[in-house]
């Protein structure tokens, strides 16, 4: 076989230097295009997770290292001792003959400052600025996270258990009627022909159209009026019937075959026995998306708790619980920054745990 | 002698359409009953109609003389086998089986003992920790039949359940289930297109055509007295011939050329209907008329080796398949004599009704 | 108790204490059968639905709970929201709120000039604020996070390794609550957090980078090289490649930039020129009919421009002063980074739902377009764009919806400031009624019935403005 043509050795190089494999005709070479989709991704990895993980690795630096925005990625922190009762930074001095010793400073900065040893605090002796270094540790600041949830330190307002305990409860319990209410009706309009089934699903489709926050103020006073408003049902029960769950059910039901159901009902099953026993077990991918999907709406909800749970702070969820934390001790970084992650922690499990099942699910079972 | 089901002018329609047009049929005790027909010929919603799955618009369903027309299903001590089988996907063959008799609260001994007998019939005994899926056609096929046998039915109802299973497996299925039939002596009643099925299993074959009953009868009766040409041109494979005619005084003239006294009364335009099988050839061909009644070209041929199809034409471009039983040489193009005995001849009256032989 | 929560006890009772004495009556349950039991009586409703009126009255059944929850919370509702708007008073039991007619409308549009909130009496002008606020985000957040949905959907769509891992990566944001995104933010965004540090390090580092002697000999030398290369692959021997047509303009716009050529007559917005020329340069190419004069034409400017630069000028920096990014006011920034959290969190749950679209597509249609020689931008033109617009259009649609709904991101990151310049409708609603010590529950059930109607007025537009495309 005669040689291939060359194009000019300016391609035929950058072909050599580029290929992965196989011959020069043959051969798969990683073009610009992947290095701008890969340099696309990366980009963008870089912008969701650095945010993230700069707050998981600020939220374990001591207080002091939060306070003054040390921007190291190590949790290094200056190490303190009690000093009179008052915790102090402890200070590197170098002499001028070399030797270092620990100091603590025993008055304000100043050029030259009063500073004492640790092993003698009464005494005082100067020393220049530029001899002090601060002295250094790596630790992580357990603390941040410890007082707010055992309620030491003077943190005795955010309640963790209590946040956490009323954000499982919502979650579960809404998750739980969700699931069961929107497969019944998903079931009806997937399976049975009946006089109305157009408008009940042009009912639910208005829904879909109908933004939440239009409603607030009326939503407002139909729960106030059930009684519910200021508990957890209150919370609960308005968002339970959602559109989006009921269509992805309901084409999701639509699959199942309808021979199934009338070989159950050759077999003398009750309708909710058929609902229960067949169409349950069949549906569960799709209803395993809904509650994942249930889920990060419930544990993330926000602007109608604030409204129903505000005036009560043993009904927050973890949520408003977190809020109001930020805002009253807006300077405490440290605490807010753990809690912050503690808050984070429970959905990346469940993301971590069940990535590939979220992404496929939501992107061929939902909204299509 | 009560019937194990009577339909009495039983009409189906869904919204403006008519399905069923007035039904009439009485089943007895033990019968094998196939109904056959065309896809759209109703005969999957008189089934269903039969199994309570769907109420008739008009007329009456009695089963062993009690009427059950509003009747749920369930409560009608019927058990049907789907053509997509219908196995819960997501139970075991057991809980498959078991399903139905828990839902009537059958103590749990009489479950298992009614499942073992009928795994062990069916030989899927192995099988019943399995699901579904992990089951080839054929055994899914047994396990929708066992699922149905457990129920000890009044009647069995089966919907074209062999339609899903290929050749081989649907030719050994047919046997079995005219065995299961012997051995349990149930009445069954078959649905189906293939009307191989229906003529190798029934005892009494209904050929149902746009929501009427168009003949019911024997299978061999059905074959050689069918009563108007669509049952002729149904049963039967290859199909019977059909060639455009005149009948007046006795003889008939088709448009092919052939001249003949026939046996039948009657005048004006006819068909003329003879089954592949039943047309001699002749392979000498023109110029030889003698051998044969007409001539006509061979346009295809199958050698199966058994038999041999041919596919031809007249002159004036009728078609006609032959079946013969010996291997003959062909080629395409070639001319062959055709003979046509009058006693297979099956004349058929513009009402495309057939006409009764005078002798 | 208010007889609502009367009728509900009432009516738990009655399912609970009557469904088991039904079923206990006409059915007969073991021991072992309790969980059996339990199912039954859950669905007793059901049952008793079935056993009444047959199977044509189950589907009502299986309907009741979730339309009445409907009914009650989102329709009842609606409806409520026109009676709440005509009546005044701070007054929480619904029929004890006195009738005032359209006096809570005449508030919201006492103005001189409606488009200018200022003019509007107070509560105009908190309303309208919040309207063109929210106006301006939709306009500006939605075609943003559309566009950067679709760009990372394309290229996730692409047969790369490690597909499951940037797909998910790009969906983790979705899965965290607004107030941990609004914590994560305000710490990264404080005045001394860490994006300002590190735009001060490395305005430093570049500083110092360009005051090394030969710097600008080496900058010229090495994207000299740089533009040979690019020019080179952009005008290879078949039809000029998208991808590297993209690097020239990118790199032309640079250039521009830094030329800044605009100074010579005295005026700002070389950037804004640069990525002008860059993109005609694209559309030039992607056109096809005149690529090679423009790339030949796009490379002699580069080179001029290039040797013009003083790249130890261009990369000396002044001091790098920290901006407070959420605070500062009239700098747009807060306005900027609110879209940005936005996108940030938004954006990966639309990306799936056009990666759903995209995967539709069968494979064998860019095979037949590759055997008719389609250049990729063209079929992406011809083939995907057609082809996703369903789901582009949904998209687009719900993320409209959502945006102009934007309250949470807002109220946690900014509170609305600096001044009003991040206050949105929303929140506007939610304080006048809730968040006030004068509760005014008639003006904000108008606000919302407002709100609603510019909702309702751009959901239809926009669908009515696809309908048209796609008859085309």
């Amino acid at each position: 076989m005669p040689p291939p043509p060359r194009r000019g050795a300016g391609m035929s190089l950058a072909t050599y230097l580029s290929r992965t494999r196989g011959n020069r005709e043959t051969a798969e070479r990683i073009g610009l295009q992947d290095v701008l989709a890969y340099g696309y991704l990366v980009l963008g990895v870089l912008v969701i997770l650095v945010p993230v993980l700069w707050t998981l690795f600020s939220s374990i630096k001591s207080e002091r290292a939060v306070d003054s925005f040390d921007t190291r990625v190590l949790p290094i922190a200056q190490v303190e001792t009690m000093v009179d009762g008052r915790s102090k930074p402890v200070w590197s001095w170098t002499a001028e003959d070399g030797t270092q010793r620990l100091v603590t400073k025993a008055g304000p900065t100043r050029k030259i400052t009063d500073v004492a040893t640790l092993e003698a605090p009464d005494q005082v002796f100067q020393v220049p600025k530029e001899a002090l270094a601060p002295h250094e540790e790596l630790r992580i600041a357990t603390e941040n996270y410890l007082d707010p949830i055992l309620k030491r330190n003077g943190q005795e307002t955010f309640n963790f258990l209590t946040y956490l305990g009323n954000s499982v409860f919502v979650t579960v319990a809404a998750t739980l009627i969700t699931l069961l209410i929107n497969a019944m009706a998903a079931f009806a309009l997937s399976k049975y022909r009946f006089r109305g089934r157009l408008t009940f699903t042009l009912l639910i489709v208005a829904t879909l159209l109908i933004p939440a926050s239009i409603i607030l103020v009326s939503l407002f006073f139909v729960v106030w009026s059930f009684g519910i408003f200021g508990s957890l049902w209150g919370v609960i029960i308005p968002a339970a019937a959602t559109p989006t769950g009921v269509f992805l059910l309901r084409q999701y039901m639509l699959t199942i075959p309808d021979e199934l159901l009338e070989a159950a009902r050759m077999d003398a099953a009750s309708e909710w026995r058929i609902f229960w026993r067949i169409i349950i077990p069949l549906s569960l991918p799709a209803l395993s998306v809904l509650a994942i999907l249930s889920v990060i709406w419930r544990w993330n909800d926000f602007l109608w708790p604030l409204i129903v749970l505000i005036s009560d702070p043993g009904k927050h969820t973890l949520q408003l619980g977190l809020t109001q934390f930020a805002g009253e001790f807006n300077s405490d970084f440290h605490y807010i920054l753990a809690m912050t992650v503690v808050t984070l922690i429970p959905i990346t499990l469940v993301f971590v745990w069940l990535q590939r099942f979220i992404t496929t699910g939501i992107a061929t079972t939902g909204l299509k | 002698m009560t019937h194990a089901l009577d339909l009495r002018q039983i009409r189906k329609s869904f919204g403006p359409v008519d399905v069923i047009h007035g039904i009439d049929l009485a089943i007895g005790e033990g019968e094998f009953v196939v109904f056959v027909g065309p896809s759209g010929c109703g005969k999957s919603t008189l089934l269903r109609l039969i199994a309570g799955l769907d109420d008739p618009t008009s007329g009456d369903i009695l089963l062993q003389g009690r009427r059950v027309n509003g009747v749920p299903a369930s409560e009608r001590g019927l058990s049907m086998v789907f053509q997509s089988y219908a196995l819960y996907p997501h139970m075991s063959v057991r809980q498959n089986l078991s399903f139905g008799l828990e839902n009537l609260r059958m103590p749990k001994a009489e479950i298992a003992q009614r499942i073992e007998a009928a795994a062990k019939m069916l030989q899927i005994d192995h099988l019943l920790a399995r699901r579904p899926g992990q089951l080839s056609g054929g055994q899914r096929q047994r396990v929708a039949i066992g699922r149905a046998i457990v129920r000890e039915p009044v009647i069995f109802l089966f919907d074209e359940p062999l339609s899903n299973l290929d050749a081989e497996l649907r030719l050994q299925m047919r046997v079995e289930i005219s065995d299961l039939h012997a051995k349990l002596g149930n009445t069954m009643i078959y649905v189906t297109h293939d009307q191989i099925e229906a003529m190798t299993m029934a005892d009494r074959i209904v050929v149902l055509r746009g929501g009427r009953i168009e003949q019911i009868g024997a299978p061999l009766d059905l074959y050689n007295h069918p009563a108007n040409k669509f049952v002729a041109g149904f049963i039967g494979a290859p199909q019977m011939n059909f060639l455009r005619g005149q009948l007046a005084d006795g003889v008939l003239r088709t448009d092919c050329g052939l001249v003949r006294d026939v046996p039948f009364a009657g005048a004006g335009k006819v068909t003329l209907g003879i089954r592949p099988e039943a047309v001699g050839v002749s392979l000498h061909g023109h110029g030889d008329v003698g051998h044969g009644d007409e001539v006509i070209r061979v346009e295809n041929y199958e050698q199966l080796g058994a038999v041999t199809y041919i596919y031809g034409a007249f002159a004036n471009g009728e078609k006609l398949t032959v079946q013969h039983a010996h291997q003959i040489p062909l080629r395409r193009g070639q001319e062959v004599g055709v003979r046509f005995p009058t006693e297979a001849f099956h004349l058929f009256g513009e009402d495309d009704k057939a006409l009764e032989r005078t002798r | 108790m208010t007889p609502a929560g009367i009728l509900m006890t009432a009516l738990g009772l009655l399912w609970g204490l009557g469904g088991t004495v039904w079923l206990l009556r006409h059915r007969s349950y073991t021991a072992a059968q309790v969980p059996r039991f339990l199912m039954d009586l859950l669905g007793f409703p059901v049952e008793l639905a079935q056993s009444v009126f047959g199977r044509g009255g189950v589907p009502y059944a299986l309907l009741l709970p979730n339309m009445l929850i409907f009914g009650l919370f989102t329709f009842a509702p609606m409806i409520l929201n026109v009676y709440v708007s005509m009546t005044g008073g701070p007054s929480i039991a619904l029929f004890d709120r006195p009738y005032v007619g359209w006096d809570k409308y005449a508030g919201l549009f006492d103005c001189e000039n409606l488009l200018v909130p200022k003019t509007c009496s107070n509560a105009g002008y908190n309303f309208w604020t919040g309207m063109y606020n929210t106006l301006w985000f939709v306009a500006i957040q939605v075609p943003v996070m559309v566009g950067a949905a679709l760009l990372t959907a394309l290229v996730v769509n692409r047969n790369i390794r490690g597909r499951g891992f940037w797909r998910a990566m790009f969906f983790y944001p979705v899965m965290l609550s607004p107030v941990v995104i609004a914590n994560i933010w305000n710490w990264v965004l404080h005045r001394k957090g860490a994006l300002n540090a590190a735009l001060g390090d490395t305005t430093e580092a570049m500083t110092a980078l360009a005051g090394l002697a030969g710097f600008d000999i080496a900058a010229t030398v090495i994207l000299a090289v740089v533009l040979m290369v690019v020019t080179l692959r952009s005008l290879g021997p078949d039809a000029p490649p998208l991808a590297w047509s993209f690097v020239f303009a990118a790199l032309l716009a640079a250039l521009v930039t830094w030329a800044n050529p605009l100074s010579l007559i005295g005026r700002d917005g070389s950037g804004w020129l640069g990525v002008g020329l860059g993109l005609l340069l694209l559309w030039i190419v992607a056109q096809g009919h005149a690529a090679r004069p423009a790339l030949y034409a796009a490379a002699a400017v580069s080179a001029i421009l290039l040797l013009s630069i003083q790249f130890d000028a261009v990369f000396a920096f002044d001091r790098y002063r920290p901006v407070n990014w959420l605070v500062t006011p009239k700098t747009g920034w807060a306005f900027f980074w609110l879209v940005f959290v936005f996108c940030w969190s938004h954006m990966g749950f639309y990306m799936l739902i056009l990666l759903a679209g995209l995967q539709a597509i069968p494979a064998d249609l860019y095979e037949a377009a590759k055997m008719d020689a389609t250049s990729p931008f063209r079929a992406f033109r011809r083939i995907t764009l057609p082809l996703v617009m369903p789901t582009l259009t949904v998209v687009v649609v719900l993320s409209l919806i959502r945006s102009f709904q934007i309250f949470d991101e807002v109220y946690l990151l900014t509170g609305g400031g600096p001044g009003r310049e991040t206050f949105m409708v929303v929140q506007n609603i939610y304080e006048v009624a809730f968040a006030s010590d004068k509760p005014d529950y008639g003006q904000a059930a108008a606000g919302s019935i407002l709100m609603a109607v510019v909702i309702a007025v751009f959901t239809f537009l926009q669908l009515w403005l696809t309908r048209r495309q796609s008859d085309l």
